[in-house]
C-alpha cells in the first residue's frame, strides 16, 4: 500500500509543470474570487429571512411589534430567549436577533430613547441589508405612532394645563387623523432619533481578513481539490489501460491494498494542495491561519479525506479515464454550485440551501467558516469534521465494493 | 514445478479454455504456440492467479495455488504482453518499485536492479525515463521487472511483439541465458520460429484446447506430414490461387508471395503441383523442399494458419 502511494507521489512530482499548474490554478482562482467577493453586500434579492425575537418587555406594544413584523412577507419571526438566540447566531444557524428590552413600551410612550437592539452575523451582509429594510418600515411605523402620541400629549398638557383628559383625547384623535400628512419636523427627527435601532455584530467582530476572502479560499480550494483528486483517482484507470494494473494484481498485494495505496497518495496530494492554498492565503491575502491552527489542520485533513474518497469513488465506478473526466467534471460543477463553492449560499433560494447538505463542498466550507469567520472552538466544528469523515466512509465503502466488482472483472 | 489440471474458463457464452492440462518440469522452457485468441493469455492469467478458472486445479511445487496464494505469487514472475512499466519513471525507479512490491528492499534491491540492468545491457540508461526508450529496450526492462524477486517460474506472454529483428534477437539471447541458468519458463507466441528456436517442449493451443504437445521432434514424428514444398511466385493471380487452395484443402498455406504445401512425399507431389500452377497461370520464381515446420503441423491439426 505505502509502496504504491510513494510511487504515485513520485510520479506526481516528476511532472513539475503539472504540479505547478495544479497549485497555481487554484491560487489564481482564489485571488480572483477573493477580489470579486469583496463587494458582497451591495446587492441581493428579496426572500423570507429568519429573524429571532427576544421580548424582555412583554407589553402590548412589544406584542404589537412582534405581530406587525411577523405579518411582514419578507420576515419569519422566531421568539427566543437572548441566550438561545446568541448561540444560534454564533453557530451560523440564524442571521440576527431583535431584542426589545424592559421599558420598551414606557419609553416609546414617553417619547424617550427606545431600549431595543439588533444583534447579527456580519457574514450575512446581504440578508442584513434586507432585514434592515423590513425592520425599518415596520418597527419605525409602530414606534413612531406611539412616540408622536406621547409627544402631542406632553405638548398639549404643557400649553393647556386646564384641559380635561377627555378634551385632550379628542385633540389627539384629530391629530391622529392628520397623521398621514405629518411631515419632516423637529419632532419627527427627535422621534426618529429615539427610535434608532442600535446594531451589534455577534459574529465577525474580531474580523479575520474579510468574509469574501474566506468564501473564496474555502469555496475555490475545495472545488479545485475535487478536480485534482479526480485526476489522481483516474490514475487507477490509467494503470489498467497501461497494463501495470495487471502486474500489480499478480504481485503479492491484495486488491484492497492497491486501492488504499491509491487513496493514500491522493490524500497526500490533497493535503498538500489545501495546505499550499492556506499558506498562500496567509502570506499574500492576509488570512490569519493561526487563529485556530489545530482546528485548521484537522479540517484540512478531514476535507482532504472526503475529497480523496470522492476521487477514488469516481475511479472505481467508471470504466475509463474518459468517463472519469466527463462524469467527475459534471458532478464537481453541480456539487460546487449547490454547495456554495461558486457563489455564497445566501444568494440561493431555500431549496438550494437544503440541497447543499449533500455536497462535500458545503460541509468543508462550513468548517472553514467556523474556523475563520465564526471563530468557533474545535468542539463546535467537530460535527462538520465527523460528517466529512462519514461522507468519506460511505464513498470508500462503495469504492471498495465497486472496485472488486468492476475493475477486477476487467483485467 | 507446475501442474495444472483440467483448467476451464468461460466468458459468458464463449469458452476460452477447455480442460487444459500442463505439467511443467523444473528448468524447462515450455512454449505455448497458437494464433491470437487461442487462449494463451487466458492460460497465463489463470496460472499467475490473475483470473480464477471456472474449473481445475493449479499446483506450484506441489502446493495448491489458491490455498497458498501469497507464497505461490512469490514463486511466479510474469512478463506481460504489454509494456507494464511507468513511462515517466526511470528504469531504475521502475525496477525498484516492482522489487519493493515483492518485498525486496535496500541494498539487496539495489544490487539486484543493477545486476539485471547490466545483464540486459541497459546499465548506462538506468537513470533515463522509460518513455525515452526504444520498443526493444522497454521490452527488456519489462522482462527485468519480472525477474527482480528471483522467481522460480516465469511466464512470458509474447515478449517480442512489435519489436525489430535485432531487438528480438537480443531478447532471445536473454531468454536462452535464463534457460541455461535453470529458470523454468512458459513462453507464449504465435511465431513458430520462436517456439522452434527456444522451447524444450511445445504445446499447440487452439480455441482454448491444447491439441498437441511434445518436443519439436516428437511433434514432427507424430505428424503424417514429413516435408514442405515452398513455391515463390511473381504474379499473385487470385483465381489461380483459389483453384490451388480448393485442390489442396487444408494442406496449402498461401502467403503474400509464396505457397507452402504440406506433404508426406514431396518428390511425388511436386510434379502435379507445378502442373497445376502452370494451369492456374502462376509464374514460379523458386521451388524449395524443406523439412517439416510447426506451421504445417498447426495447419494439419487445425486446418488454418497460425496467423489467421
Amino acid at each position: 500500500m505505502f509502496t504504491i502511494a510513494l510511487k504515485d507521489i513520485k510520479q506526481y512530482f516528476k511532472d513539475k509543470t503539472a504540479v505547478f499548474l495544479s497549485l497555481l490554478l487554484p491560487i489564481a482562482l482564489i485571488t480572483i474570487f477573493a477580489l470579486m467577493y469583496g463587494g458582497i453586500g451591495k446587492s441581493g434579492k428579496s426572500r423570507p429571512i429568519n429573524l429571532l425575537f427576544t421580548d424582555q418587555d412583554k407589553t402590548d406594544l412589544s406584542q404589537e411589534v412582534f405581530s406587525k413584523l411577523d405579518a411582514e412577507e419578507g420576515l419569519k419571526l422566531e421568539p427566543k430567549s437572548y441566550e438561545e438566540a446568541e448561540t444560534l447566531i454564533k453557530k451560523g444557524k440564524r442571521t440576527a436577533v431583535l431584542v426589545l428590552y424592559k421599558g420598551f413600551q414606557d419609553s416609546v410612550e414617553a417619547g424617550k430613547k427606545i431600549p431595543m437592539e439588533l444583534f447579527y452575523d456580519e457574514a450575512k451582509e446581504i440578508e442584513m441589508g434586507l432585514l434592515q429594510q423590513a425592520l425599518w418600515s415596520n418597527l419605525f411605523g409602530v414606534t413612531m405612532k406611539k412616540g408622536i402620541k406621547g409627544k402631542v400629549n406632553t405638548w398639549i398638557k404643557d400649553k393647556n394645563p386646564d384641559l380635561s383628559d377627555s378634551e385632550i383625547e379628542d385633540i389627539q384623535a384629530q391629530v391622529a387623523e392628520q397623521f398621514e400628512g405629518f411631515n419632516n419636523s423637529e419632532e419627527q427627527s427627535e422621534i426618529e432619533e429615539n427610535s434608532e435601532l442600535p446594531m451589534t455584530a455577534l459574529v465577525g467582530e474580531k474580523k479575520n481578513g474579510n468574509l469574501g476572502l474566506v468564501q473564496a479560499i474555502a469555496g475555490i480550494a475545495i472545488m479545485m481539490l475535487l478536480f485534482s483528486v479526480s485526476a489522481s483517482g483516474a490514475s487507477l484507470l490509467k494503470e489498467k489501460e497501461d497494463g501495470t494494473f495487471r502486474r500489480l494484481l499478480i504481485a503479492p498485494v491484495s486488491p484492497s491494498g492497491i486501492l488504499y495505496g491509491k487513496m493514500l497518495s491522493t490524500l497526500f496530494m490533497a493535503v498538500l494542495q489545501l495546505s499550499v492554498m492556506f499558506l498562500y492565503s496567509w502570506l499574500v491575502l492576509g488570512l490569519d491561519i493561526f487563529i485556530n491552527l489545530p482546528a485548521l489542520i484537522l479540517m484540512i485533513l478531514c476535507a482532504a479525506i472526503a475529497c480523496s474518497s470522492f476521487g477514488i469513488f469516481m475511479a472505481s465506478v467508471c470504466k475509463s479515464r474518459k468517463q472519469v473526466e466527463s462524469l467527475s467534471t459534471l458532478i464537481i460543477l453541480v456539487i460546487s454550485a449547490i454547495g456554495g463553492s461558486m457563489m455564497p449560499l445566501f444568494f440561493m433560494p431555500a431549496i438550494m440551501k437544503k440541497l447543499a447538505v449533500i455536497s462535500v463542498n458545503y460541509w468543508a466550507m462550513e468548517g472553514f467558516f467556523d474556523i475563520f469567520w465564526r471563530q468557533l472552538p474545535l468542539i463546535d466544528i467537530l460535527p462538520k469534521m465527523i460528517i466529512l469523515l462519514g461522507i468519506a466512509t460511505v464513498l470508500t465503502t462503495i469504492s471498495v465494493i465497486s472496485f472488486r466488482r468492476n475493475l477486477l472483472k476487467m483485467v | 514445478m507446475l501442474v495444472a489440471k483440467n483448467l476451464s474458463k468461460s466468458y459468458k457464452e464463449v469458452k476460452a479454455l477447455t480442460d487444459v492440462n500442463l505439467n511443467i518440469k523444473k528448468g524447462e522452457l515450455y512454449g505455448m504456440l497458437g494464433p491470437n485468441g487461442a487462449g494463451k493469455t487466458t492460460t497465463i492469467s489463470i496460472l499467475s492467479s490473475l483470473l480464477k478458472p471456472d474449473d481445475g486445479k493449479i499446483f506450484y511445487e506441489e502446493k495448491s495455488l489458491y490455498q497458498n496464494l501469497s507464497e505461490c505469487k512469490k514463486l511466479i514472475g510474469v512478463v506481460p504482453q504489454e509494456i507494464a512499466l511507468y513511462e515517466d519513471l526511470t528504469a531504475s525507479e521502475n525496477l525498484k518499485f516492482w522489487g519493493t512490491m515483492y518485498g525486496i528492499k535496500g541494498q539487496q534491491l539495489q544490487n539486484k536492479s543493477d545486476e539485471l540492468l547490466e545483464f540486459l545491457g541497459l546499465a548506462d540508461r538506468k537513470n533515463h525515463k522509460i518513455k525515452t526508450y526504444s520498443g526493444g529496450m522497454k521490452r527488456r526492462i519489462n522482462i527485468a521487472a519480472a525477474l527482480l524477486h528471483d522467481p522460480k517460474i516465469v511466464f512470458m506472454d509474447e515478449p517480442t511483439v512489435g519489436i525489430d529483428p535485432q531487438s528480438r534477437n537480443l531478447i532471445f539471447e536473454v531468454i536462452e541465458e535464463l534457460h541455461s541458468r535453470g529458470l523454468t519458463m512458459i513462453y507464449t507466441t504465435h511465431y513458430m520460429e520462436e517456439a522452434e528456436r527456444l522451447c524444450d517442449r511445445i504445446g499447440i493451443i487452439d480455441e482454448g484446447r491444447i491439441i498437441a504437445e511434445g518436443s519439436l521432434d516428437e511433434l514432427k514424428a507424430n505428424s503424417s506430414i514429413k516435408e514442405e514444398i515452398h513455391l515463390k511466385y511473381s504474379n499473385p493471380n487470385k483465381n489461380g490461387l483459389e483453384q490451388l487452395t480448393d485442390r489442396y484443402n487444408g494442406q496449402l498455406l498461401v502467403n503474400q508471395d509464396h505457397l507452402i504445401l504440406s506433404s508426406s512425399q514431396a518428390n511425388a507431389d511436386l510434379p502435379e503441383l507445378i502442373q497445376l500452377c502452370s494451369q492456374s497461370e502462376l509464374l514460379l520464381d523458386k521451388i524449395d523442399i524443406r523439412s517439416l515446420s510447426l506451421e504445417s503441423i498447426f495447419l494439419e491439426l487445425t486446418g488454418k494458419s497460425l496467423r489467421d
